[in-house]
């Protein structure tokens, strides 16, 4: 029997999909590219280096957003009515699917992206070195806003992928509509649990007790309760996109 | 290979495309599914291409009942469309990229065929006519040796000789023990070419017989006024080309437009010849 899960196939499936964006990535990173080259030199002022922090401060103004819209663009085939058809008829189970489109557009994506912003920012240390009193040095990348803000893409990038491949059309502001109304729905069942716990106790929102309660748990509870979210969040998002794949008809 | 009984087919808020759809397709045959526009051709072929999922009924594609695609089953089916887009890359990068999900595929026998469409591997797909990017899906689907090929219009857009060509490459295609499902109203592109039959009238199945079928119950061809045999079907504005009930009449080439039109206009005497000479000839 045929297997559903083959890594041959998941490989097979990330390479095609990046010869087919070939031309849009290398556009797209050689405008990135020049702006980076001009923030990195621009940040060479003065000290004459650049510092882990101005590295992610950098990298960040360009890394979720260009994540994002690689997402979106490496559905383009699926939506498109002339070409979904050879994207669903290709033989690749669902499950290599979406697991090869979330390596793509997270793992991938983020391992190329930093090699891409390296380099540029040592391209801007050469060029620092050869024209004014930059000294020659090995860019240092990975800060803890670094890790922060890979963290965070981690986390939202597989929402964006499921309204990638849930919407059709105006497939980004329909998809932060989505994340809005999601933002609302915890907040309303933050509210709901606030109320349940504590209406018997005569205790309402505006009281400084509350926020006093709220800070405590943030400083006690935050990290574990940002791992659970990211535990069932995640996940969720990946099945919900891996449904929809099942689902959509041509 | 696939066995469909009772299909059903409609889109939301819509019409009924197919209506207890219930057909065989076997290995070895070139199937000619036909019907006027909007009979759902299209949607049948994408049905069985598991890009659309039947309403009710039951398929089942080589023993296995199915309910969602299946990676076995796509690496042994490719469909070509009628109307398409294919990526701006090089047909060679296209194979490239394409060719690994297809176990069966045969590099050398796609750029021989790329050869004798007179398409060079380094064009780029979007500087090619329609018509040639036809010829590169073809040439791909034939290439990639699925037991089961696809076709939906696939006559539009080619030229004449390419027409030629192309019959000719089905023909050597079902001597390997393929099954080709064509569906088009191209008639006249494929009357040499199909070996099985299937009409599709007010969403349901109107014919579905083999070629030899027909020949054997079946004769084509003018008649003088005054003859006295019972005429199945006639049009005078074909200068009056009928069909008759063969019995010991010699063998005619079976004229498919012909034969489509007296579906549509006589089904039910149609399908009465054809099942009489068949009960006689079992009798």
């Amino acid at each position: 029997m045929t297997q559903q899960f083959n890594i041959r196939r998941i490989g097979n499936f990330i390479y095609r999909d990046i010869v087919l964006l070939r031309n849009t990535i290398i556009t797209t990173l050689s405008v990135v590219g020049a702006l980076l080259l001009f923030f990195f030199l621009y940040d060479l002022r003065g000290d004459h280096i650049i510092s882990e922090e101005e590295f992610a401060s950098n990298f960040m103004k360009f890394y979720v957003v260009l994540g994002i819209l690689f997402t979106f663009s490496i559905f383009r085939e699926a939506h498109h009515k002339k070409s979904n058809l050879f994207y669903f008829s290709l033989p690749i189970s669902s499950y290599e699917r979406v697991t090869a489109i979330w390596l793509t557009t997270s793992a991938l994506y983020t391992l190329l992206f930093s090699v891409f912003g390296f380099l540029i920012g040592q391209v801007a240390i050469v060029l620092g070195s050869m024209f004014s009193e930059t000294n020659f040095h090995l860019l240092p990348i990975f800060s803890e806003s670094y890790w922060q803000g890979v963290t965070f893409y981690f986390f939202i990038q597989p929402t964006f992928l499921l309204g990638a491949i849930l919407f059709t059309k105006n497939r980004i502001i329909k998809t932060l509509l989505f994340v809005v109304l999601l933002v609302f729905g915890l907040f309303i069942f933050n509210g709901i649990l606030f109320s349940i716990f504590n209406i018997g106790y005569d205790i309402f929102s505006e009281d400084q007790i509350v926020s006093n309660a709220f800070s405590l748990a943030r400083e006690d509870f935050s990290g574990i309760g940002i791992f659970l979210f990211v535990i069932i969040m995640v996940p969720v998002m990946l099945l919900a996109a891996y449904f929809k794949i099942i689902e959509k008809e041509v | 290979m696939i066995h469909f009984k009772n299909i059903r087919f409609y889109y939301p808020k819509g019409k009924t495309i197919l209506d207890d759809i219930s057909l065989d397709f076997v290995p070895g045959n070139i199937y000619g599914v036909f019907g006027k526009n909007g009979e759902g051709k299209s949607t049948l072929m994408k049905i069985v291409a598991g890009l659309l999922f039947p309403k009710s009924g039951k398929y089942h594609v080589m023993g296995e009942a199915m309910s969602r695609n299946t990676v076995k089953y796509l690496q042994h089916m490719f469909i070509v469309p009628e109307d398409f887009e294919l990526p701006g890359i090089k047909i060679s990068s296209y194979e490239h990229i394409n060719s690994p999900f297809y176990p069966e595929f045969s590099r050398e026998q796609f750029y021989e065929l790329l050869k004798e469409f007179k398409l060079s591997p380094d064009e780029k797909i979007s500087t090619l006519s329609f018509g040639q990017k036809k010829k590169v899906l073809i040439a791909f689907g034939v290439a990639t040796n699925t037991k089961l090929l696809l076709m939906d219009e696939p006559t539009n857009g080619l030229d004449i000789p390419s027409k030629s060509q192309f019959r000719k490459i089905m023909a050597s295609v079902v001597d390997q023990g393929k099954c080709v499902v064509i569906s088009t109203h191209q008639i006249r592109d494929l009357h040499s070419l199909i070996n099985h039959i299937v009409i599709l009238d007010q969403s349901k199945v109107a014919f579905d017989q083999p070629l030899s079928t027909i020949s054997e119950c079946l004769w084509f061809g003018k008649t003088r006024r005054d003859s006295n045999e019972s005429i199945i079907y006639s049009e005078a504005s074909f200068g009056g080309k009928t069909i008759l009930s063969r019995q010991d009449k010699d063998e005619t080439e079976v004229d498919l437009e012909l034969l489509f039109n007296a579906v549509l206009n006589e089904p039910v005497r149609i399908s009465n010849a054809i099942k009489n000479t068949h009960h006689d000839s079992a009798v």
